[in-house]
């Protein structure tokens, strides 16, 4: 093995842990919340920068092939699918839970979302003049 | 060749490691108190499951696994889609079918 080949493995091998730790993180992040829109907040990240960080390491060993090819696409494909799945589990979990507003404040219209947020905006600005004058 | 010997155990203890992972997920699976949950659960697994077919094609030098991998990817995704608006779809239709009154409730957020 010379030099070139044991940098390739180096930087791979750096890039497949990161994608460990991810994976470890995610299932932490699922274990340690305590319910299921908060858990999906862990999940997710897995399905993106976990995989792709794991698949980029094991591209950068494969080398410039049609089976890194299919490895980038499988990357794409989830960077689509991942929000999507995301999103309809989240609409699942909203359609059939009769007690949502017991885990988290729920608004009848945007329009209130927006205005309460404006609000804590103005609010925030009004607190740093103070703090500045 | 000592390239084989440097990248044979490092895939093996990889592997080791994302199958012990892949237990504990089978475990917030079955302990998951909402159907969401167990989807959520799922899905992770399906996202380890590829990680593990990618290191195999790689390890076994057998390059349409990773086919595999893709359209394993593409089967996933479409199992979490049915499986929740199929489940949207039971529970909208028992909700109707035990309470007419109140049904239209479930109707403004789904």
């Amino acid at each position: 093995m010379n030099a070139v080949e044991w940098i390739r493995f180096l930087i791979g091998s750096v890039f497949l842990v990161i994608g460990m730790v991810i994976f470890f993180t995610e299932l932490f992040g699922v274990f340690h919340f305590k319910y299921v829109l908060n858990r999906m907040h862990a999940a997710a990240m897995g399905d993106t920068l976990g995989i792709s960080s794991c698949l980029l390491g094991l591209m950068i060993f494969s080398g410039l092939n049609f089976t890194t090819l299919k490895m980038f696409l499988i990357v794409v494909f989830l960077w689509f699918a991942s929000p999507v799945s995301s999103h309809v589990l989240s609409r699942l979990e909203a359609a059939t839970n009769e007690h949502l507003s017991n885990h988290c404040e729920l608004y009848e219209d945007v329009t209130l979302l927006e205005r309460e947020l404006a609000a804590r905006r103005t609010e925030n600005t009004m607190e740093k003049e103070a703090d500045l004058s | 060749m000592g390239k084989e010997a440097l990248y044979h155990p490092f895939f093996i203890i990889l592997l080791i490691l994302l199958s012990v992972m892949l237990l504990i997920c089978l475990i917030r699976a079955v302990k998951g108190p909402r159907v969401a949950d167990r989807l959520v659960a799922v899905n992770m697994m399906g996202t380890m499951v590829m990680v593990m077919i990618s290191i195999l094609a790689l390890l076994l030098k057998e390059g349409y696994l990773v086919d595999i991998c893709l359209i394993y990817a593409m089967i996933s995704f479409l199992a979490v889609v049915v499986i929740s608006k199929v489940y949207i779809g039971i529970y909208e239709e028992r909700h109707h079918s035990l309470e007419n009154g109140e049904g239209g409730n479930t109707d403004e957020r789904g």
